[in-house]
């Protein structure tokens, strides 16, 4: 600092006296000596400085360039290579691999460079037979610079393409888009085009996420979704369904553990699969589903009050309403109470039921229960429910009996699921997320959800669901057949045949839905194509199989001895059957004295 | 005063001389090492990026050999075993005491099948 100002003040002494050289005062030759002495001086250390600072800018960088290295190097280096910007991988909740872009080579043309058109058409038309070649022709001889010749060349094409060594025809570097488990998911999964585009499923749901290179990890567990896959489609065998769906779906959490829509497809073929195997008949499909709403007929009119478990409508007259009438498939003749009506899947009790909730409320509850709505599912191809226009006590007594509503499997599972829980409506979802990320809304009160549990015990106990019973591994739920809508009209022997379970009902996880397609009876059915015979034996198969896999301890709960075998069939026998079923379901319900097998 | 001075001078030049001469050897060394490391640093990136790559290949081919329904054909296939079912699970409580275990022979209980796997000749189980 003094040295600066020093410096300066001598600059100026030295400086005056230069423009105006004779005007100034004279200066003793003794004092002139000594001051240009000075300013040399000065001037030297100036320079000095100079250097010095020169000097310690280059140790600086040579200290920098040996100790420091070069920050942008890495970055420079792996932008060169090419495969940092391949589409994003799916994988499971166990981090299987399901979808993966592998590079390839491709093959193309630079017309300029091509010589002859006529013989290169013919030399690459003589190695891949399946070219077309006058189109090829054509594109070798026009004008621009790039046309694809063939994408996705096998390193043993690649070679005899450099054998040919014809100009102008090139490679470059490609991705392909590859399934590594084939049609296990197909539906989910979806595919993309040749150019790694998504077109279906959580391809075309995540595209952008995907295509920025990062990877999509769903909640389905891929050895469920197997067992579900081989169970399905042993049973469209042997009852010659036209199609099948199934699903698992986690009743608290609303992940779909898996999800199966038979015929399907291999994506890495998918130009084979024809629309009906390309359909998603979980939630693209939207169907009456018939018996298996009666449950959330039953929850909404146990939980608004409209009536008891102790109550109950006579069911001994079909009901006529204009020109529809409503009949029992099972029928009784005789009054039903609540728990009786779902054990015979009563049409006419339901329907009277639904007409005591009332249109409004039977309303609101469907709603709650997402009936009425588009699923917020990650995947493209998802349903809108067909829903009556206007809401009259006709459109009220079907619906209540799962008619005059269409909805698609996954809505079913979803309200069946809320249901079961506890209550609470979870929407499904295909991907992993966090419990925060749980968003949930309240429909039953937990009372409500607890009676609905024992209710659908009873019907796998003693109703319609009891070939859906895997041992010890406490299923409840609910059959259902609805005949198909077929250009307007009810087509027989087209049906749907469904069961929905919930296992292990006393401290339900997961729901369980099975859905057949035109399913047809055979000898060890006794001709029957109903839930029951064809569907509940299915989800029992996926329980059984399921239950070790996913941590589920098969246990029983102890039983106390029926006196009611042995006595007379009559009201009175059916009364303490009934009772003796109401108490077992409870007993599993509850869980009391759980013991193990 | 002023031989002394231009002395310092002389001494000072070759000093700088012999400094600069030194620095710039030193600057040379550590400019061709810097240069081979970073030779060595770009193939030991491309190495890093071929192995990845073939990481993913393998992954997806993992993937593909261990696909469930593939599995189950080669079981089905190469291994005597049929799916689990919820009657073989069993827990701590149904398992007799252990002072009841050398009654094996005579009270065929819960453990009778496992008595069985242990009566069985060696070159079965080890087979």
């Amino acid at each position: 600092m003094s040295h600066q100002s020093r410096h300066s003040r001598h600059s100026d002494q030295l400086l005056l006296p230069l423009p105006g050289g004779g005007t100034g005062r004279r200066y003793p030759a003794e004092q002139n000596r000594s001051r240009v002495l000075e300013v040399a001086h000065t001037r030297l250390v100036v320079v000095g400085l100079c250097f010095m600072l020169a000097f310690c800018a280059v140790i600086a960088r040579l200290v920098d360039l040996a100790a420091g290295s070069d920050p942008n190097l890495g970055i420079r280096l792996a932008a060169s290579a090419p495969w940092e910007a391949a589409r994003g991988d799916i994988v499971d909740r166990n981090d299987v691999l399901l979808a993966t872009s592998l590079p390839t080579r491709s093959l193309y043309a630079d017309p300029r460079d091509v010589i002859d058109p006529e013989h290169t058409a013919d030399r690459l038309v003589e190695l891949f037979p399946e070219l077309d070649r006058p189109q090829l022709l054509a594109r070798l001889s026009g004008s621009g610079r790039f046309v694809w010749v063939r994408r996705h060349l096998t390193p043993r094409e690649q070679h005899a393409v450099n054998r040919l060594g014809l100009p102008g025809i090139r490679f470059r570097e490609d991705q392909q888009r590859v399934y590594p488990q084939g049609a296990v998911a197909a539906h989910v999964l979806g595919f993309t085009d040749i150019d790694s585009r998504g077109l279906a499923g959580v391809e075309r749901h995540f595209d952008s996420t995907l295509a920025d290179g990062e990877s999509v990890r769903l909640c389905l567990d891929v050895r469920i979704q197997h067992i579900v896959r081989e169970e399905l489609a042993a049973a469209v065998r042997e009852y010659r369904a036209i199609g099948a769906a199934g699903l698992v779906l986690d009743v608290t959490s609303g992940e779909v553990i898996a999800m199966v829509s038979l015929p399907d497809f291999d994506p890495n073929n998918r130009g084979r699969a024809g629309d009906d195997a390309r359909f998603n008949r979980v939630t693209q499909g939207v169907y009456e589903m018939g018996s298996t709403v009666k449950l959330l007929t039953a929850a909404m009119a146990l939980d608004s009050g409209a009536i008891t478990l102790t109550g109950g409508y006579d069911a001994s007259h079909p009901i006529r309403k204009g020109r529809h009438t409503i009949r029992d498939y099972h029928p009784q003749n005789r009054w039903l109470s609540v728990p009786e009506i779902l054990v015979h899947s009563s049409n006419i009790a339901a329907a009277h039921m639904a007409l005591d909730v009332g249109g409004a409320v039977q309303r609101m509850y469907l709603d709650q229960f997402g009936m009425l709505s588009t699923p917020t599912v990650e995947l493209s191809e998802v349903g809108t429910p067909l829903v009556p226009g206007q809401w009259r006590d006709i459109n009220i007594m079907t619906i209540g009996f799962g008619h005059g509503i269409a909805v698609s499997p996954l809505h079913l599972a979803q309200a069946v699921a809320a249901i079961a829980n506890g209550g609470s409506f979870v929407p499904a979802t295909v991907v992993a997320r966090s419990h925060e990320d749980l968003q949930s809304r309240r429909v039953l009160s937990a009372e409500t959800s607890r009676t609905m549990r024992a209710l659908m015990r009873l019907n796998v106990l003693m109703g319609t669901g009891r070939r859906a019973d895997a041992a010890g591994l406490r299923v409840g739920g609910k059959t259902g057949t609805a005949e198909k809508l077929v250009g307007g009209r009810y087509k027989r022997n087209a049906r749907m045949s469904s069961f929905v379970g919930v296992f292990p009902i006393d401290n339900p996880r997961y729901a369980v839905l099975a859905i057949l397609d035109e399913p047809q009876g055979n000898r060890s059915t006794h001709y029957f194509a109903t839930g029951g015979w064809v569907a509940a034996p299915v989800v029992r198969a996926v329980a059984e199989r399921i239950a070790p896999v996913l941590g589920i301890h098969p246990a029983e709960t102890v039983r106390t001895a029926a006196p009611e075998a042995t006595m007379p069939d009559g009201p009175e026998r059916r009364r303490h059957l009934l009772l003796a079923g109401l108490r077992n379901a409870m007993a599993d319900t509850e869980g009391w004295q759980l013991a193990p097998r | 005063m002023s031989s002394s001075w231009t002395a310092l001078i002389k001494h000072t030049t070759v000093l700088f001389l012999i400094l600069a001469i030194g620095l710039a050897l030193v600057l040379f060394s550590i400019k061709y090492q810097v240069q081979e490391l970073e030779g060595q640093l770009g193939q030991l990136y491309r190495q890093i990026e071929s192995e990845r790559r073939s990481h993913h290949i393998l992954q997806a081919e993992w993937s593909y050999l261990t696909d469930p329904e593939r599995l189950r054909r080669l079981a089905d296939r190469h291994l005597d075993l049929n799916p689990l079912s919820p009657s073989q699970i069993g827990s701590f409580a149904t398992l007799p005491h252990p002072s009841d275990l050398h009654h094996f022979d005579d009270h065929p209980g819960p453990l009778a099948p496992v008595a069985g796997i242990m009566a069985a000749p060696a070159e079965r189980l080890t087979r």
